[in-house]
């Protein structure tokens, strides 16, 4: 089944390698308010996301078709209670975009919103 | 007021931008690529007060349209109301897809993260596309 053509199976699909996504990345931004810098890596089975004072999330990466190979983006979330962030990222030759998405869940009254920043390997 | 970063923090002199505004972002995009092999058109739309999203998929001979589902509408900071980004997570039940999109410049900017749960060997990947109202 397919919801859109891309959808379609390409042969046999191969594992998704991470190793692209794997290190230390830096903000380029050393002003920006968002994340300053982020680490993955791998830890037996698991990819895990690690940001300073946010803890480690779940990497779930991403090919660019559905033959797999060499992963080309991630998701990951982190739930803080009164708030909770979409980490969604892509990379665009050795530049990794990241996008956090926030909506808060207390009574502050802040609106949900978009950030973006973009890191380099160390 | 709990914060994980800096940008969380409403700045001394601001209100809090409490509900998003999708009015911006609301109306029928298409494609930029008329050969996309993704998503082909998406209706950013509310309903009875609810911020919805439908989209449709390339497909032969027509587009392949995914239904409505709930989105959620976002600023550019916690102290704006003004939407600039929407996501939303189509099950297909064979497959999920997350989208997330942001406007700038009259251009909507589309990521999509897609996973199979069908057995079928499929990898999960990542797509980018562009449209325009």
């Amino acid at each position: 089944m397919i919801a859109r053509l891309s959808d379609r199976p390409s042969g046999n699909a191969a594992p998704i390698d991470p190793a692209t996504l794997l290190g230390e990345w830096i903000n380029y931004d050393t002003s920006s308010r968002n994340i300053a810098g982020l680490t993955i890596a791998r830890r037996s089975e698991d990819i895990l996301l690690s940001i300073d004072d946010w803890g480690e999330a779940t990497v779930l990466p991403f090919s660019l078709t559905t033959a797999g190979g060499e992963a080309a983006a991630f998701r990951a979330a982190y739930d803080f209670g009164f708030a909770r962030i979409a980490i969604l990222a892509y990379l665009n030759k050795r530049l990794l975009v990241v996008d956090a998405y926030t909506t808060f869940h207390d009574d502050s009254g802040r609106s949900s919103y978009f950030a973006r920043d973009h890191f380099w390997a160390r | 007021m709990r914060f994980v970063r800096a940008e969380d923090q409403l700045s001394s002199d601001a209100a809090p931008g409490g509900r998003v505004d999708p009015s911006p972002m609301l109306g029928t995009w298409f494609a930029t690529d008329k050969q996309s092999a993704g998503v082909v058109k998406m209706e950013l739309s509310e309903r009875d007060g609810a911020f919805v999203v439908r989209a449709f998929g390339a497909g032969t001979p027509d587009p392949i349209d995914w239904g409505e589902v709930p989105a959620i509408a976002y600023a550019k900071s916690v102290d704006s109301g003004e939407g600039m980004a929407v996501s939303a997570v189509f099950d297909f039940g064979f497959e999920e897809s997350l989208l997330a999109a942001y406007s700038k410049g009259g251009i909507l900017v589309l990521d999509t993260f897609n996973t199979f749960k069908d057995g079928s060997g499929r990898s999960a990947y990542f797509s980018r596309e562009f449209f325009h109202r």
